[in-house]
């Protein structure tokens, strides 16, 4: 064999081999992907069903007061 | 919905029958030839598929020669410092320098939030604030991020933390209580170089442009997957957006670094959810709103990439899904070339690099290896490959001297051609076929080493 012939053999046998880890690659990212993540126990900011709340922030609720009456002088 | 699906079926089933029909037309022509119909057939699939290869290759050394001029030129131009337009506003005199806002939206950013902010803290710029925006983070973000706030005394840092909405929204947060006339919109784990500011802003004394983007730089390379990258992103920055900025028509704003006339923001509607490529969406808006945006190669953003396949895999798979949904956003512009001018090109472009470059890519592997099995012709993969390796290494070796990157770079040429983007390619075309079928997706977030 000459050398064109040895370096086309190694390039075809490069092309199946990556194009066969494309495929394979991709469906481990797919499985990967599709596992739910696993919850932490020691998380502090999960919420009693389990999901995320933000801790930092309070939302305002405005007083339910009756307007202030300015007595006349 | 369902109507869409069914018409996007619809087209696939006549495109189908319409490549039947004409190889039935053809066999009809030559049915007095010898030899069964299944010889035939493949003898005309093989002559249809390498003549397209032929036609590609074609493309591919056109585009390559055009992308390596044009960005030579864009780098003379910024070498003499020539302007085309008379500017009216000048950002040169230190006084008269405007405020530039920094966001930083950071969304479980823990490990890198800290030196990220810190380095900003040291750009050479006299007038900035910095808005990290933190976007319901479930680590430590916030309370790291406040350290810094309370630290700086010379220059403003507002940390902002709002309910999880995305990084678009938390760039709309960050936008909407800028006080800069300028908005730069970058990561939370990117690091940006000293003169980012300065040289960014000067472009905007165009009245014309809009937008400027940044270069952006790898700063993990520590394997090959990485190593890899590195020169994808020199090759992608130094020919591409170069000959692009030449053209004053970039088409992606990268996400680590852009920086925008908040005017131009609010007038385009700023960030939308919609796509999963959020700066390409705003590009393309921008873009179709008249502005010009320009490119900034000294403007670094170093920024930190998939050390792993997998994860490479899945922000490739984000990217080529968030280019596609924003392209079909903007479809409006691929049939109008007269009033859309010069954004007909760009769009017509991005899914050339975006679908026909990886499908013909595999296409012609499928095709020489197929050859190679079945008739012995080995050596045709052969120099189909040297023929595009010869093309990336003289484009590698041209981008790491303009961008003066180390040169062993060049020699991963060859690596990114023999496997890297066969198997990126194939995440391509098969995120490509998922968002034809409207697969549903998640962002996903590449986790953070700390590596800044």
């Amino acid at each position: 064999m000459d050398l064109i012939s040895i370096l086309a053999t190694v390039i075809l046998v490069t092309t199946i081999g990556t194009m066969v880890i494309g495929i394979g690659a991709y469906i481990a990212f797919k499985l990967r992907d599709k596992r739910k993540p696993s919850k932490d126990k020691f998380d502090s900011t999960l919420g009693t069903q389990g999901s995320n709340e933000p801790i930092f922030l309070n939302r305002f609720v405005p007083a339910t007061t009756v307007n202030p009456t300015i007595d006349a002088p | 919905m369902a109507v869409k699906r069914l018409a996007r079926y619809g087209a696939a089933l006549f495109a189908i029958v319409s490549v039947f029909a004409l190889v039935a037309f053809v066999y009809s022509q030559v049915g007095n030839t010898k030899g069964s119909f299944g010889v035939l057939l493949e003898n005309y699939v093989l002559a249809i598929i390498s003549g397209y290869l032929l036609i590609f290759l074609g493309m591919l050394i056109f585009r390559y020669a055009a992308m390596i001029l044009l960005s030579f030129m864009e780098h003379l131009e910024s070498m003499f410092k020539r302007k085309r337009a008379t500017p009216q506003v000048e950002y040169r005199q230190e006084i008269g320098l405007p405020m530039v806002t920094l966001v930083v939206p950071a969304y479980n950013e823990g490990p890198v939030i800290q030196p990220a902010v810190r380095s900003l803290l040291e750009l050479d710029y006299p007038n900035f604030e910095i808005v990290v925006v933190d976007d319901g983070s479930t680590d430590d973000t916030y309370e790291k991020a406040m350290v810094i706030a309370r630290e700086s005394r010379d220059i403003r840092v507002r940390v902002i933390t709002k309910r999880n909405g995305g990084k678009a929204d938390a760039l709309n947060t960050g936008m909407s209580v800028a006080r800069g006339e300028f908005v730069l919109n970058m990561d939370g784990d990117t690091k940006l170089s000293r003169n980012t500011l300065r040289a960014c802003i000067l472009h905007f004394e165009n009245p014309r442009i809009g937008a400027v983007a940044g270069n952006v730089k790898v700063l993990n390379r520590e394997n090959i997957w990485t190593n890899i990258q590195a020169l994808e992103y020199v090759e992608g920055l130094a020919m591409a957006r170069k000959a692009q900025s030449f053209m004053r028509v970039v088409n992606i704003i990268p996400g680590p670094l852009g920086m925008f006339r908040k005017s131009v923001l609010q007038q385009v509607g700023g960030y939308e959810s919609d796509t999963f490529a959020e700066d390409c969406d705003l590009t393309l808006k921008i873009l179709m709103h008249g502005w010009h945006i320009a490119y900034e190669p000294t403007a670094i953003a170093w920024v930190e990439t998939p050390s792993g396949l997998l994860d490479l895999l899945k922000q490739r798979y984000r990217w080529t899904r968030g280019i596609l949904q924003a392209a079909r956003k903007h479809s409006h512009a691929l049939w109008r070339p007269r009033s859309m001018g010069v954004n007909f090109y760009i769009l017509w472009y991005m899914l050339f690099e975006g679908i026909l470059w990886p499908f013909s890519t595999v296409l012609g592997n499928i095709f020489f290896v197929y050859v190679g099995v079945q008739y012995g012709l080995v050596t045709l993969l052969f120099y189909w490959w040297v023929q595009l390796t010869v093309l990336d290494v003289v484009a590698a070796a041209y981008c790491v001297v303009i961008e003066e990157e180390e040169p062993w770079l060049v020699l991963y040429a060859v690596a990114l051609r023999l496997f890297y983007i066969n198997i990126i390619d194939i995440a391509k075309v098969i995120a490509t076929i998922e968002e034809w079928r409207g697969t549903a997706m998640t962002w996903g977030k590449l986790e953070r080493e700390g590596k800044l």
